[in-house]
């Protein structure tokens, strides 16, 4: 079970974001929780410039843009995986 | 009767609205929109996607010296901001982990205003010297508000809480590429093709007649439909007009189909709405007029350099760039056309419609004249009405148009995108209240001077006049500031 946190304050490419490793997940088969982050002090705490920022299982994989599906399936298989 | 007469009186004034409103929008579109705002909008999005963050934010650390950090806080917000969902996290970022909070001010003042959209929209609709006015008074007053708030609060920054720099230490991993600083130029160069107003680009080389019966009843029928009056600075819709904005609506239909869902990759509908952009790109660079014999085609300078350059980026974006880097810069750009496209199109409209209803005579008595109340007046409407992205420049126009002056002109457009409600709020959550309540003091102060400087530079005041009283007045608030912070830094001593 994977914890995918998309941290962002909830404009469109948070939004877009959570769609891409939401399809990520359901492709490649994965089981994952997703947690939304929304507040600043949170978010800096993963230190990003910029958001939206993807996290899985604690660690910052991607931040200031969209990866595509296939990165985040990538990253998500790597992370259960390694696990 | 008589109750049957204001019924229609009624509805033919809210018939009259709607068509002032729809007209005003027309015209927008068709003359304004495209060879400035297409092409700032891919501008916007090839910085938001190709340049990497850290070759700015390398120089916003701790550690970095004030005349590297200042500059670098400006740099930031001019080239990384263009999108507020980069401007909070950048800014929290500089204030908490980084140089403090005098270059985060600096950054957070001067992004809206150097804002590559807004810049351009002003420059086209307002003129150039309103554009350049607010960047370069924008930037000398970013850098000094965030000098003073370092000032008044660099207790509060000495005891910051010391969390490591990490994320401004970092190099970049790669700098920026010299392809992808070309592909941002040859951008910039489309841009000033299409709205540069020079002889070679504008005059007509090659002339071409195209036999289409009807063209002149077909400019006759645009101008029933959209009834204008030059003196009051409205404009019609010209047969080019109208073809322009049956592309616009097409490169909006196939852009939604083709860019929505770009992250999975290319489609068919990506290359026909870059296809068809380029091809309204070329048609709003052609001198089309509508004569009794059909239409008259003047192939411009412009037209021939919009071609050539757009043929470069083509090739640059063929074969030397990524195509995952290309699939970032198309997203967005497309974003920041449906965040920032929709509300600017409502926006036009509800201009037009209001532009009927007020009464030049009010603007003219209370702005007209550059006084400090006028600034005031202008720096207050900015920060109560919050208009989003861009609006803020056709509501400009119309003032302008209305008759008031230039100075408090300038001092609303510097005052609204700096300071909303929204802003506001954001800002006491990150830096407190006390902070925020001096940084909007010192906006308002600041925008009401600039407003002042400007309009008397206008009414042709010197430049020395304006500079002795600038520095006079400078001399008085950094002495004012010296004494304060004496006292402050007194009593925690």
């Amino acid at each position: 079970m994977l914890t995918v946190k998309i941290l962002g304050p909830g404009c469109a490419n948070c939004k877009r974001l959570e769609e891409v490793a939401r399809k990520a997940a359901a492709d490649a088969k994965i089981d994952a929780e997703f947690v939304k982050v929304a507040d600043y002090n949170d978010i800096l705490a993963y230190n990003i410039l910029s958001t939206p920022g993807l996290v899985i299982n604690e660690k910052l994989v991607s931040s200031g843009k969209i990866p595509s599906p296939a990165a985040v399936a990538q990253w998500m298989t790597a992370a259960r995986d390694g696990a | 009767m008589q109750g049957r007469s204001i019924v229609t009186d009624a509805m033919s004034m809210i018939l009259q609205l709607l068509q002032a409103g729809l007209g005003n929008l027309a015209a927008y579109l068709a003359a304004h929109v495209l060879l400035c705002l297409v092409p700032a909008f891919f501008i916007a999005g090839a910085m938001t996607a190709l340049i990497p963050k850290q070759t700015v934010t390398r120089f916003l650390g701790r550690g970095t010296p004030k005349f590297l950090s200042y500059p670098a806080a400006a740099l930031a917000g001019s080239v990384l901001a263009v999108c507020s969902c980069t401007i909070v996290p950048l800014f929290a970022g500089i204030h908490r982990k980084g140089a403090g909070i005098g270059p985060a001010v600096t950054f957070l003042f001067f992004a809206p205003a150097a804002n590559i959209l807004a810049l351009v929209y002003t420059g086209t609709i307002i003129g150039p010297d309103l554009a350049v006015a607010r960047l370069v008074l924008s930037l000398a007053f970013g850098i000094g508000i965030g000098l003073i708030m370092a000032l008044l609060f660099h207790s509060d920054d000495a005891a910051h809480d010391h969390a490591t720099d990490v994320i401004f230490a970092a190099q970049a991993e790669r700098g920026l590429s010299g392809t992808a600083l070309a592909f941002i130029l040859f951008w910039v160069a489309l841009l000033l093709a299409g709205t540069l107003k020079l002889g070679f680009l504008t005059g007509a080389w090659v002339e071409a007649r195209l036999p289409m019966g009807g063209a002149a009843e077909l400019q006759a029928l645009l101008d029933r439909l959209v009834p204008y009056d030059a003196a009051r600075g409205e404009e019609g819709v010209s047969v080019q007009g109208a073809m322009l904005v049956l592309l616009l609506l097409a490169v909006g239909y196939t852009s939604w189909l083709g860019f929505e869902r770009i992250q999975e990759g290319w489609n068919a509908w990506t290359g026909a709405a870059l296809a068809l952009t380029a091809a309204t790109l070329l048609v709003a660079a052609l001198q089309v007029e509508a004569g009794t014999s059909g239409l008259a085609i003047g192939f411009t300078g412009k037209f021939f350099a919009v071609f050539a350059i757009l043929m470069a980026l083509a090739g640059i974006a063929w074969s030397r760039i990524g195509e995952e880097e290309l699939r970032d810069w198309l997203w967005e750009s497309w974003r920041f056309v449906k965040q920032i496209f929709p509300l600017l199109v409502a926006g036009v409209f509800i201009v037009g419609i209001l532009r009927v209803i007020i009464r030049p005579e009010w603007v003219e008595a209370i702005a007209g004249v550059n006084t400090v109340l006028a600034n005031l007046v202008g720096v207050g409407f900015g920060v109560f009405m919050y208009f989003p992205t861009l609006v803020e420049v056709p509501v400009a126009k119309m003032f302008l148009d209305l008759g008031m002056h230039r100075g408090p002109l300038l001092a609303y457009l510097m005052a609204d995108p700096e300071l909303s409600l929204q802003s506001i709020l954001i800002l006491a959550a990150i830096i407190g209240r006390l902070k925020t309540a001096a940084y909007v003091l010192l906006v308002a102060l600041f925008s009401t001077l600039a407003g002042l400087a400007y309009g008397a530079w206008v009414d042709g005041s010197s430049l020395w006049q304006i500079g002795a009283a600038g520095a006079l007045g400078l001399g008085v608030l950094s002495t004012a500031l010296w004494l304060a912070n004496g006292r402050l830094a007194h009593r925690h001593a």
